[in-house]
């Protein structure tokens, strides 16, 4: 990997940034690489420094700043003003886009206890004690995204809508409630279902989008996001194989656009299946391609599930890496035209480059919870259980930032193939991502 | 994940990746709520 290619967990966005995902409205496209134009590619210098699930999010800050920017620009004494005000007026609207998830937050907290209270001694009693936090907080970040849409403000504050970033803090505060021997015990099954379930859903997605006359480039995107982690491994596998910056948006489009229902749809089918505890959040793990939506399925069917399904989901992530540095060597190697490999090849310094940082600090929360739990005397379950609140609070603000991130707009350009690609994938994925939990924690126990 | 984002031709600029920002975060969170710094039951 060069110096140049995408930085997908930076996410350090910023008004200069150019987000990949925000060229897809601008420039149409099948979907399917059959265009004969070759640039720009996510992998260049114009590059994602960002991981967000939502595709058009990133580039928001561009709206609020281009009117401070022109005057200065036009008006021959420099502009050296218009920077600074560009920055003011980004900040300012990331601070009111941090205040709109804070207030979703909040609500959602107050629903969760609110409305089984309201219901109770109701014939709706049951249904509001079953919601669970989750669908609170997707439903208002939905409803605040179409508010939001109609007054124009979405795309100026969609700078705090980061998903990802609150998303792996939670995940690394919800290490501290899961003991280090749970982990240990669940890695052995985990890491098995994640490898085969990798191997056999990429292939397959690669076999078939093939069969559908996919571009190589756009396969590989598809493969990776359904195969292992969504838009982060879509992301990474654009800078391994040089993807179009388009192909790039339109599969963090279709990521979103499944994992959305799939949030509620597994939850459900886990009861109607009868799957245990740990069975739920090894299926839900493996399935949902958004470690975000993982975490919103897996609490909707309890804490015991959001622990395998955490853990299953970061073996899978860890593997992003690993798929970057074999998509890199295939599309150095056999792929790309002579020459053009040579500055790509991969090496250590593209796994350690791909590889998601949370996931140790997630295993650091783990060991340090579970130390002090044994070793802190009689206070040490306050703290804990400050951290379980905070740890909710992030997943709640990741939980919303989904909702306030979807955007169907940039699948009306792409065509149905890549879309029956995706779903057919998918559906591979749910049932050999069954079988496999099914018999893999069968005997799981807490 | 890189951590060297371009910013611009030949000059690249190293800054935290999200991943690690998430990880400080979550960590130093952590420690803060365990010695007591942020007072139990302050989070709702």
């Amino acid at each position: 990997m060069s110096g140049t290619t995408p930085a997908p967990g930076d996410g350090a966005t910023g008004p200069q940034d150019t987000a990949p995902a925000a060229a897809a409205p601008e420039t149409p496209t099948d979907g399917t690489g059959a265009e004969g134009a070759r640039e720009p590619r996510a992998g260049g210098e114009t590059a994602t420094t960002t991981e967000d699930p939502a595709p058009a999010a990133p580039a928001a800050p561009a709206a609020p700043a281009a009117p401070a920017a022109e005057p200065a620009a036009e008006s021959g004494d420099g502009g050296e003003g218009a920077p600074a005000a560009r920055d003011s007026a980004y900040w300012a609207f990331a601070a009111a886009g941090l205040l709109v998830v804070l207030a979703l937050a909040s609500t959602t907290r107050f629903l969760e206890g609110w409305v089984p209270e309201i219901a109770a001694g109701t014939p709706l009693a049951g249904f509001a004690e079953a919601v669970e936090y989750p669908v609170y907080a997707i439903l208002l970040g939905l409803l605040g995204n179409l508010l939001l849409s109609l007054t124009g403000l979405r795309d100026r504050l969609a700078a705090a809508f980061r998903t990802e970033f609150f998303i792996k803090t939670g995940l690394v505060l919800l290490g501290s409630t899961v003991l280090f021997d749970v982990i240990i015990r669940a890695a052995g099954p985990a890491i098995l279902q994640a490898l085969f379930l990798v191997t056999a859903v990429f292939l397959f997605t690669w076999w078939l989008g093939g069969r559908f006359g996919l571009d190589d480039r756009l396969r590989a995107l598809l493969a990776s996001s359904v195969s292992i982690c969504g838009v982060s491994a879509a992301i990474a596998a654009a800078g391994a194989v040089q993807a179009r910056r388009e192909q790039l948006a339109y599969t963090a489009s279709l990521v979103i656009l499944f994992a959305v229902p799939s949030i509620f749809l597994l939850p459900w089918l886990v009861g109607v299946l009868g799957l245990n505890d740990a069975q739920a959040g090894a299926w839900i793990g493996g399935n949902i391609d958004t470690t975000a939506a993982v975490a919103a399925a897996g609490a909707i069917v309890g804490e015991d599930a959001l622990q395998i399904a955490s853990i299953v989901k970061s073996t899978q992530n860890v593997l992003m890496g690993v798929v970057a540095v074999l998509l890199t060597a295939y599309f150095a190697f056999k792929a790309a035209p002579a020459g053009e490999g040579a500055a790509a090849r991969p090496g250590l310094a593209t796994l350690w480059e791909r590889f998601p940082k949370f996931v140790l600090g997630f295993l650091a929360a783990s060991v340090i919870a579970t130390v002090w739990a044994n070793t802190a005397g009689e206070g040490a379950q306050d703290g804990l259980d400050t951290a379980k609140a905070l740890r909710d609070w992030f997943l709640i603000a990741a939980f919303t930032s989904i909702g306030l991130e979807f955007k169907l707009s940039s699948l009306r350009e792409a065509g149905w193939r890549p879309i029956g690609v995706f779903a057919l994938a998918t559906a591979f994925n749910l049932l050999v991502g069954l079988l496999l939990a099914f018999f893999l924690f069968r005997g799981f126990t807490f | 994940m890189s951590e060297t984002p371009p910013t611009g031709p030949g000059r690249p600029r190293r800054r935290l990746g999200e991943d690690w920002a998430a990880t400080l975060t979550g960590l130093v969170l952590l420690g803060l709520a365990l010695v007591g710094a942020i007072p139990a039951g302050l989070i709702p």
